[in-house]
């Protein structure tokens, strides 16, 4: 039966277009996806696979993240391309769907199937249900040196024997086994008629059945059933799949099905999806009994005694907060010492040498103020929280990496549900601290519409990475002594409100029972450097993406703004201090009712870290001036010297920020210079009451756009955002209110 | 036949069970199984005849062992699965 199945399998065509290309395998690329459950390494090991040359998008019309990498192996050029890691290939999740549409109309030439060695047989449910598609398969034995250290055997060649596939044991975090890997899959694309998988039988009822009716199919439907594997498309029809049937255009009721069928429903019962389910199961569970032997003295793992402490009923809680803590505080021991020389590069060099540029270019006065005043101001103080972001981003990727991200979820399940969530929720929010659209994004994994809903409503309150520059300046300016105290405030401002906000929704908008807890807790692991690396920068660069955009061309456009119309006198006369003085008013109450804040938090709609850029070109246009005015200015190769030993001290002052115990020096450390033109602008238009008011107006106040497009993108309509728009615009104003004029009324007015 | 069997939620920490019975009902609220998260939990080798050990019942979510996998599941998920001690 095998060999006919072989010959109707491959479709006619296809296997027409195919003869020529097995003679000229060099020449074409061949094309490898990668299928794999969630936690079996499969990042992993594309990333020790592909590494850099890693390009990252999203499948089409959705905004799940597609993997594809281009890149040559022995002189074979080949296309890798990262299937969105499932457990199984039914057509519930839209993971699911589009890991198993990429399969069945994109045929790749082969695919490399990744298995969790020490999870074998929840693993190999996935690994039946690829072999039912007939494409050639490669199996990766994917974190192989985990199982052996759990003194697992795993009977490789067996395994190879009763799955009629190659099998390569594979430990991608130490890079092992990955050119063992290549080579058997180009072994197998250079020859796909022998490496055809084995038909695994699923007990002679459901064999028979699927015999009958792929006969019946092949004489009534002869072209449908060469477009598609033939063993999958009837165990397809078996089961009912009605997305297929509806894009086939088949007709239920002519189905040759029912005949054919007929015995499987009398001796198992009607539904057969589930008799499908089970046989695959079974198989998974046979597979696994027969190659793999476990000793039988479990030893108490690592993962046990390290979750025995973790997620212990009392302890759990202040280690997870201890945990957000010292996250926190490392990101800024890291991150400050390299702030604080990207700000003096660019502030310092960067602006005489392009004043200097475009003085030697004989270029009019305007092109420079452009140039200085609104595109290194503007970038320039936003580029100068790329190391905060990216720090962030990194301890956010370890504790992904580690596992202890699941943890946190669990931990925190009981308190989420105070706000009609489930801890699960928890892990979009925490990533919302670095950015709230890989935030909204993460929504995803929450199976519920109710859930994401209320999840990416409330996520948004979460200060993120971009609301940062904001505080660091009002906070050293007014608040020097207790700058880290009084920015960790805000956060957790924005946490006690989402919790209000949270039950509020539970009462109203998202009435009924949270939904139910199921996760998985994969076993710790301590992730490598270079994936970290790789997945932090992947994180990251959407900050730099965004800087180098969006940021660039508000920058340009408030500078127009603020210089138009042409030759205006004053700024407060331009566009955007007209603007600003109009809807000032509305900020009267707040303590910050002049045009120069409003029109700041006007251009941080687009991101939030604009109001600060803005706020530069309004209030310090004449940075410039005063760095020349301090004396001679220093050559090119003093400037080069200034920043290659800036970059060491920077160095050298992370390091000893890690080392030294607390005090958080580096904020504090910043008041000294108390006298860049924008600080003593701020200082002379705020006070620190009406600055706290104004960090949490910015905090509270609309999502930024980038955030609204996320939504808009994962929810398909406008409608969350909106609500979204409307109820943080009223808490923002509420809040700042209460904190104004509470203040004051407390005489801190001062 | 029903005297040694219990909802899978009331084991005591480091007892183990073979699932009996998951059980699901057309129109279910979030309050009982539904069909999704029925799916989920099979997904993740919560089915009629496997072992499972309890591991932990705090005050939060439950944490199981299946295979070599842990799983941690809402108590009320795990009321509505029945299994033979």
């Amino acid at each position: 039966m095998s060999k006919e199945a072989q010959a109707q399998g491959v479709p006619a065509q296809t296997a027409a277009a195919e003869k020529p290309a097995l003679h000229a395998v060099t020449k074409r690329p061949i094309t490898i996806a990668v299928a794999g459950n969630p936690n079996a390494g499969k990042s992993t090991l594309i990333n020790a696979i592909a590494g850099s040359r890693l390009h990252v998008g999203n499948w089409p019309g959705v905004t799940v993240e597609r993997k594809e990498a281009q890149f040559e192996f022995s002189g074979q050029k080949i296309r890798l391309v990262d299937l969105p890691g499932t457990y199984s290939l039914s057509p519930y999740t839209q993971e699911e769907i589009i890991a198993r549409d990429y399969l069945v109309y994109q045929k790749p030439d082969l695919v490399i199937n990744v298995v969790d060695a020490t999870n074998l047989e929840r693993n190999l449910y996935l690994s039946v249900q690829l072999l039912e598609l007939g494409i050639p398969m490669v199996m990766a034995l994917n974190i192989y040196d985990e199982a052996e250290a759990k003194g697992f055997r795993i009977d490789v060649p067996g395994m190879e024997k009763l799955l009629g596939i190659k099998v390569i044991p594979t430990a991608a975090t130490k890079n092992r086994g990955i050119k063992e890997l290549l080579a058997a899959a180009l072994g197998v694309a250079a020859a796909p008629a022998q490496h055809q998988p084995r038909q695994l039988s699923y007990g002679p009822d459901i064999d028979q059945a699927e015999a009958t009716l792929r006969a019946n199919l092949a004489a009534k439907y002869p072209e449908v059933s060469q477009r598609f594997p033939a063993r999958w498309l009837s165990f397809k029809l078996m089961e009912g799949d009605e997305e297929l049937q509806r894009e086939l255009n088949l007709d239920p009721q002519a189905l040759p099905r029912e005949a054919a069928l007929e015995h499987l429903r009398r001796a198992h019962g009607e539904d057969l999806e589930a008799l499908m389910a089970d046989a695959r199961y079974a198989l998974a569970s046979g597979l696994t009994r027969e190659v793999l032997r476990r000793p039988e003295l479990r030893k108490t793992e690592i993962t046990e005694k390290i979750d025995r402490i973790v997620l212990n009923r009392f302890l759990g809680i202040p280690i997870f907060l201890g945990a957000m803590w010292l996250m926190f505080k490392l990101t800024f021991d890291v991150a400050t010492p390299f702030a604080d020389w990207l700000d003096a590069l660019i502030a310092g060099p960067f602006m005489r040498w392009t004043a200097a540029g475009l003085g030697l270019l004989g270029a009019p006065d305007w092109t420079l103020s452009l140039a200085v005043d609104g595109v290194l101001s503007g970038v320039g103080f936003v580029l100068v929280f790329v190391p905060v972001i990216f720090a962030m981003m990194f301890f956010i990727t370890f504790l992904e990496g580690s596992g202890y991200m699941a943890r946190a979820a669990f931990v925190m399940d009981r308190a989420m549900h105070a706000i009609g969530l489930h801890g699960k929720s928890f892990i979009p929010m925490l990533l919302s601290f670095g950015c709230n659209v890989p935030g909204i994004y993460a929504t995803r994994t929450l199976e519920n519409p109710r859930d994401k809903a209320l999840t990416a409503l409330l996520l948004p309150l979460m200060s993120c990475g971009a609301r940062l520059p904001v505080y660091v300046l009002f906070a050293a300016v007014f608040f020097a002594a207790h700058a880290g105290t009084v920015i960790w405030s805000l956060y957790v401002l924005g946490i006690a409100l989402a919790i209000l906000m949270g039950v509020i929704f539970k009462k109203t908008l998202f009435r009924g029972e949270a939904p139910m807890f199921i996760m998985e807790l994969p076993p710790y692991r301590l992730p490598s450097l270079r994936n970290l690396l790789i997945h932090t920068w992947e994180k990251g660069k959407h900050f730099l993406i965004k800087a180098g955009t969006y940021i660039l061309a508000v920058s340009v456009l408030v500078w127009f703004l603020l210089n138009l119309p042409w030759g205006v006198e004053h700024k407060r006369d331009s566009y955007l201090g007209k603007t600003g003085a109009a809807i000032a008013p509305v900020f009267e109450p707040l303590g910050f009712g002049n045009w120069e804040a409003a029109s700041s938090l006007i251009t941080g709609i687009i991101a939030k870290e604009i109001v600060v850029g803005t706020m530069g070109e309004i209030y310090a246009p004449g940075a410039l001036a005063a760095e020349e005015s301090e004396g001679p200015a220093p050559t090119f190769g003093e400037d080069l010297i200034e920043i290659g030993g800036g970059f060491v001290d920077a160095l050298q002052g992370a390091g000893l920020n890690i080392v030294s115990t607390f005090g958080v020096a580096s904020l504090a450390a910043e008041d000294e210079s108390a006298g860049t033109p924008l600080q003593s602008a701020v200082r002379g238009a705020f006070t620190p009451l009406s600055a706290y008011a104004f960090m949490a107006f910015v905090l509270l106040y609309m999502p930024c756009v980038v955030v609204a497009i996320a939504m808009r993108q994962e929810f398909g309509s406008w409608k969350w955002f909106g609500v979204a728009f409307a109820y943080q615009s009223v808490l923002a104003w509420t809040v700042a209110l209460i904190i104004y004029q509470g203040g004051s009324l407390l005489g801190l007015g001062g | 036949m029903n005297l040694n069997m219990m909802p899978l939620g009331l084991l005591a920490p480091g007892e183990k069970a073979l699932i009996a019975e998951v059980r699901t009902r057309p129109g279910a609220t979030a309050r009982e199984t539904d069909d999704e998260s029925a799916g989920r939990l099979e997904e993740l080798g919560l089915r009629i005849g496997k072992e499972v050990e309890m591991l932990s019942r705090g005050s939060g979510p439950l944490l199981l062992r299946v295979d070599e996998s842990r799983i941690a599941l809402a108590r009320g998920l795990a009321m509505n699965i029945w299994v033979w001690r």
